[in-house]
């Protein structure tokens, strides 16, 4: 459908980006024409999200050009170019009406009085042209998800009408809800708008798209025509790198079990069942936004839920994160800066923090922090962490470094079974394998590790076992024998609708 | 059958639309209870007392609730009516001029607030913490003017708090006023709709090449404004500047404006919900009045209605997250919301 005689909207030359000496876009190159839809495919990281924010003008590329109609921009304005974006995260206002969101930017009327029937008006076109039946009048709050993403998209298209890129727009819909936006893409392609389209689901990605872009590591790896490609074809291009290193030497899994859960359910996930036996490492796999978070940080009591919890046999019952952490249980969490580290104190004060009594010996009791220089030293010995000093703010140190002393502070408790959420998110190659030599560490000596992790060569590389997980649901399991990251992809990318 | 619910609906959602409504209907009960409980609640005279005590709340409250809309929060208004008050007595006692005196503390006032503004938005300090320090500034201004002493005006100059037009009190007037121009700003003005925008998401309303800065120095500014009027009003009521003057109004009007229905988190509102809110508060101090109660329980009666506001406040915060939850849950078909249905219909 796109109209090949035309001349392209949008050109990307050589486009590359880079954070300090990370660059995160490396060398990408397309054209984009009017009335064509580009899926834009890649795994979590891939760069997708730093590529839409050059192309919105968020960011300057660090070389390379952008061409629009032929012509290099120094800076891209969106407005002034035709070009308009629906974030994963909604701009919307919920307290004004539809009217008022989609007019928000050039309010019709005077600044002392607002033409609020002209700006009804200008909306309620923009809708039936989308072929939505939503009152302008109505209160944004009032609408649900799809509903509101349709008012952005009205409001986008108000500006903008050439390109529109939409960052993961289904992920919050209903099926009918995802439906009728297709159909709006459609018939906006038909228009000769071109769409960008960022997707993980490659359903959608299948259905809708007329050419493919997949990006990985940054990289351009894959360009051309949806019709000529395979959807297996289009996976193995995400995945990419070869899988071989299962090398690692994680031991074998005991047969007494550390942990059971059945029938968890939350709002954010359900029907969770599974075991994890001492020395055995359990990945929890799926995309952003799965729930892994959310499972990890139920079985750990941080968050309320609902299903049976058993530690050691032993019914947990309500799930309490007090009596979860009593039962020798360990959680790193995702976000080290938020929930892991204490930013304004030492590194000592870091890795005593979880089990303080067990770094320090006391004559007098209650006082006196005897000891604590000793052990503390010794943790960081362990696991290898560079410091320039023990009262060193953990804010100096590097991702790498902070996450280790998190990881240090809760081995030193001695735990049974440690649950490890996104452990090497953020940080340096080195200190990643340091963090993996201690995860498999941890399973030779019997303790039972949970490993959720968006990151699937880590899961492949250290798992026993891999449970893959999709908008709530575990939707695969997989013995270390029978791992295929191809499958696991595709299982983890289907979109909820598909079946 | 089908019409009928759907016309429920319809009056549901345009009653759910009038965030004052609560209010009203509180006012409705309180006055019901006070008139069974003292005869002389329900003289005309009594009402029309309890209306122009509520004007100076309730004229602080209308320019408040724009701070408040903005999801900011302005506590230094008690003192901005002090500095206000302060200044137009020496004003009007230095030169006699009943205009010179009101445009000098109208504009002290104004300028307070958009101090206000300007330190919460260009130095991005925290509302409460600003204007708890521009209180204390405002406050020691005020009284480093009077020395503390009580000066007299002359009743001349008490127009604007003791007459009456046509038998109706000119600060009621003042309020009524006030009230409209407030309503029309918030609903019919672009400064309106953007404060309700940069109180739903800044981000966003920056993203959208909205004004911020001088939507948020705006909402201050008119709180800054209404504060000081009211302090003209209160100090032509009182024919006098007394140092205790204003204190704690702050907290009568945030829990008017919060009590008619406005969000403390920023967002949706209501100017006349504000208003309102400010009435039933003063309905309260002359209900306890007529009943006889001690005058010291008062501060702790406002402060249980205060806490009451804010937890009603939270609630509905609470149940849209709620929702919100609940609508994901079902998408992904959880187990927990078979069982809330289950018991739903057990």
């Amino acid at each position: 459908m796109s109209k090949q005689g035309d001349s392209p909207i949008l050109s990307l030359r050589n486009l590359k980006k880079s954070f300090g000496p990370k660059t995160v876009v490396n060398d990408v190159s397309f054209d984009v024409y009017p009335g064509e839809i580009i899926t834009l495919v890649g795994e979590n990281g891939a760069g997708k999200s730093t590529l839409k924010n050059m192309l919105c003008g968020l960011l300057e590329p660090t070389a390379g050009e952008i061409l629009i109609d032929g012509t290099v921009q120094k800076t891209i304005i969106p407005m002034e170019h035709g070009i308009s974006a629906v974030h994963q995260e909604l701009s919307l206002f919920p307290s004004l009406s539809v009217a008022a969101n989609i007019c928000i930017s050039s309010l019709p009327g005077s600044k002392a009085k607002v033409d609020w029937k002209k700006a009804e008006q200008i909306a309620g076109e923009q809708l039936d042209f989308l072929g939505m039946d939503i009152d302008p009048k109505a209160k944004v709050a009032s609408l649900g998800t799809g509903k509101q993403q349709i008012v952005e998209i009205a409001k986008a298209l108000l500006h903008s009408d050439r390109l529109l890129i939409l960052d993961e727009p289904t992920t919050s819909l209903t099926s009918p809800e995802r439906e009728k936006l297709f159909t709006i893409m459609d018939m906006l392609r038909e228009k000769g708008v071109a769409i960008i389209f960022i997707s993980h689901f490659m359903d959608e990605v299948m259905r809708m798209g007329d050419k493919y872009i997949v990006l990985r590591d940054g990289f351009q790896v894959g360009t051309g025509a949806i019709k000529d490609i395979e959807r297996l074809a289009l996976e193995e291009l995400m995945v990419g790198r070869s899988i071989g290193e299962m090398d690692k030497d994680i031991g074998t899994p005991r047969k007494e079990e550390a942990m059971r859960v059945e029938n968890l359910a939350s709002y954010d996930f359900t029907d969770i069942s599974f075991s994890v036996k001492k020395g055995e490492i359990l990945g929890l796999s799926g995309l952003i936004g799965a729930g892994r978070t959310e499972v990890v940080e139920a079985i750990t009591g941080l968050r309320a839920s609902e299903g049976t919890l058993f530690i050691d046999g032993k019914e947990i019952n309500p799930i309490s994160t007090k009596d979860v952490f009593n039962s020798k249980v360990a959680f790193v969490t995702e976000d080290r800066k938020v929930s892991g580290i204490f930013p304004n104190r030492s590194v000592r004060e870091n890795i005593s923090a979880a089990d303080i009594k067990r770094f320090i010996e006391r004559k007098i009791k209650g006082l006196g922090f005897r000891k604590e220089d000793d052990k503390t030293g010794d943790v960081v010995d362990e696991m290898n962490i560079s410091i320039p000093h023990l009262e060193s703010k953990i804010t100096n140190l590097s991702g790498g470094n902070q996450q280790k002393v998190i990881i240090g502070r809760w081995l030193s408790t001695l735990p049974e079974i440690v649950i490890l959420d996104e452990p090497t998110k953020g940080v340096d190659i080195g200190a990643k394998s340091d963090i993996h030599d201690a995860v498999a560490a941890l399973a030779r000596q019997g303790v039972a590790v949970i490993l959720a992790s968006s990151d699937l060569p880590e899961l492949l590389h250290l798992s026993h076992r891999i449970l893959v997980m999709r908008t709530g649901h575990v939707v695969g399991e997989f013995e270390r024998k029978d791992f295929d990251s191809v499958k696991m992809i595709s299982l983890a990318a289907s979109s909820a609708h598909e079946e | 059958m089908k019409n009928k619910e759907v016309s429920m609906d319809r009056i549901k959602e345009y009653l759910s639309s009038k965030l004052w409504l609560s209010v009203v209907i509180a006012i409705i009960v309180l006055c019901v209870v006070f008139s069974i409980l003292s005869p002389a609640f329900l003289q005309w005279s009594n009402f029309q007392a309890v209306l122009v005590q509520s004007s100076i709340t309730g004229i602080m409250a209308v320019g408040l609730c724009f701070v408040i809309m903005t999801g900011g929060i302005d506590i230094s208004i008690g003192a901005i009516l002090l500095l206000s008050a302060t200044v137009f007595a020496y004003t009007v006692n230095g030169t006699e001029s009943f205009m010179l005196a009101f445009l000098a503390s109208l504009s002290t006032a104004t300028l307070a607030g958009v101090l206000n503004g300007v330190l919460v938005y260009y130095f991005k300090m925290a509302p409460m913490i600003t204007t708890l320090a521009t209180y204390n500034i405002y406050n020691g201004i005020a009284l480093h003017i009077s020395k503390t002493e009580n000066v007299p005006i002359d009743r001349g100059y008490t127009f604007l708090g003791n007459g009456r037009i046509a038998n109706i009190p000119v600060p009621l007037m003042i309020l009524l006023a006030i009230t409209l121009i407030g309503a029309y700003l918030l609903s019919h003005t672009r400064f309106g709709t953007f404060v309700r925008a940069v109180g739903d998401s800044q981000v966003s309303a920056t993203e959208s090449n909205l004004p911020t800065r001088r939507t948020i120095v705006s909402a201050y500014t008119l709180a800054g404004f209404t504060a000081g009027l009211a302090g003209v009003l209160l100090i032509s009521r009182t024919a006098g500047l007394q140092n205790s003057l204003g204190v704690g109004t702050e907290f009568t009007c945030i829990a008017a404006v919060v009590l008619g229905g406005t969000a403390l988190s920023g967002g949706s509102g209501s100017v006349v919900g504000s208003v309102f809110g400010a009435v039933f508060l003063i309905l309260i101090d002359n209900g306890l009045n007529l009943l006889q109660a001690s005058p010291f329980i008062y501060d702790a009666v406002r402060g249980i209605v205060l806490l009451a506001a804010v937890s009603v406040d939270r609630m509905s915060t609470a149940r849209q997250a709620k929702t919100l939850l609940e609508q994901k849950a079902l998408r992904i078909g959880s187990s927990i919301i078979k069982q809330v249905k289950k018991t739903a219909q057990a």
